[in-house]
């Protein structure tokens, strides 16, 4: 096929020489075409930090002016059942005892979160994969952009990350993200004030550079169960000084902050590795 | 020295704003509606994940010497602004504002802190 494309035409070559000429010809193409591809990946390179606060509703953030008043927040449209969820969780969060798994050490942040935390990120773009590494946790999300579909339904199983296949619109990468774990069951939380989304959770984000610079990532969240309409979430990134580091996060290098999943109870912990807040060791 | 410290001082002014210092669990232990200055002798500074900790040996009323935990963010956050390893020497003198623990155990979330020299690291209004 590549071989109709040989820069000389194969009439004017004497008949040894048009094998050379095709396979001349075709290495020329597939660089060129290699160099198209590569080329049509924007350079989204450097160390990048979340912009505003790990919430994904300001308007539930304690003290900013919030509202755990159905109806005066503007996101997410909630059905009654998973309101009612949600509303016991930011009822826990105010007494700070939601048991966060984010906070347990170890338990892999998920999609969407991972859009959503402290610390810095990098966005590595290869033709085949784009890899949201978060220095957070660390998480990383996996977006295969080499033309593959989601596994069947047969074929797959929810997840933290869940599955995400995506493509680009120019310099917007478009994925779409699905086969998530569910929010009940303690599994995972989609930010620190205890909101919520069901294993029906189906994800589409629009991922670019804005004309202010900022990265960008606009996510259409769609979810049968836990949703009445779609609910969608902008998250912008600052890309940080050249030579910005990333460096290790091990959560459990020197954690004196566990966290008892049943209770949600936070503990302090000495340097001697003893409890030492007497409200805890009173319960 | 001092223009450093000052630096960060404007830098980390800035980490306050933009991201929660202790974003990996719940603040509920420190009462944020206090401030507690205290005047001591470093004795450790741990600068690991998930969070940073200042151990300040300080006398209390009677003169007796007690231990406080004093959290700060992220080694990497910090590190970042310019917090160093060695931004807390063993031994060195320094006075330290904290947000207190609500239960009056001897620990706090740092806010900022000011040298024998009169520079500063953190917030420090």
């Amino acid at each position: 096929m590549l071989a109709c494309y040989a820069p000389v035409p194969a009439f004017l070559l004497p008949p040894r020489r048009i094998g050379w000429t095709l396979c001349l010809g075709s290495a020329v193409l597939l660089a060129l075409l290699q160099g198209v591809v590569q080329a049509a990946t924007p350079d989204w390179s450097g160390v990048w930090a979340m912009q505003g606060g790990t919430v994904f509703d300001l308007a539930t953030q304690t003290g900013k002016g919030g509202s755990t008043t159905p109806g005066v927040r503007e996101h997410p449209p909630y059905t009654p059942a998973y309101e009612a969820k949600y509303l016991a969780n930011m009822a826990l969060r105010d007494k700070g005892i939601l048991p966060d798994p984010n906070s347990f050490c170890g338990i892999p942040t998920g999609f969407p979160r991972i859009l959503n935390l402290p610390d810095v990120y990098e966005f590595a773009v290869t033709p085949q994969q784009v890899w949201i590494i978060a220095e957070n946790g660390p998480n990383v999300l996996r977006i295969y952009t080499d033309g593959r579909a989601h596994p069947a339904p047969a074929d797959r199983w929810p997840t933290h990350t869940g599955d995400s296949v995506g493509h680009w619109e120019g310099d917007t990468l478009v994925f779409d993200t699905l086969s998530l774990h569910s929010s009940e069951n303690g599994r995972t939380l989609v930010d620190r004030t205890g909101l919520m989304l069901s294993e029906a959770a189906h994800v589409v984000s629009r991922m670019h550079i804005n004309a202010a610079g900022l990265m960008e990532v606009q996510m259409t969240i769609d979810d049968q169960q836990a949703l009445s309409a779609p609910w969608v979430v902008t998250k912008r990134f600052k890309q940080q000084d050249k030579g910005a580091r990333v460096y290790d996060y091990a959560c459990n290098e020197n954690n004196r902050n566990p966290v008892d999943p049943k209770t949600g109870w936070t503990y302090t912990i000495g340097p001697d590795g003893r409890i030492i807040d007497q409200s805890a060791t009173k319960k | 020295m001092k223009l450093f410290r000052s630096s960060l001082l404007a830098a980390y002014a800035w980490l306050l704003i933009t991201t929660p210092v202790l974003a990996h669990h719940s603040d509920a232990m420190f009462d944020h509606e206090q401030v507690r200055e205290l005047s001591g002798t470093v004795k450790e500074f741990q600068f690991t994940n998930p969070h940073t900790w200042v151990q300040l040996s300080v006398k209390d009323a009677n003169g007796k010497v007690v231990e406080w935990s004093l959290e700060w963010g992220s080694p990497n956050q910090l590190g970042r602004q310019g917090i160093r390893p060695s931004t807390f020497a063993v031994g060195t003198v320094v006075t330290i504002r904290a947000n207190p623990m609500r239960d009056g155990t001897p620990g706090g979330a740092f806010i900022g802190a000011r040298f024998a020299d009169g520079t500063t690291v953190g917030r420090w209004d």
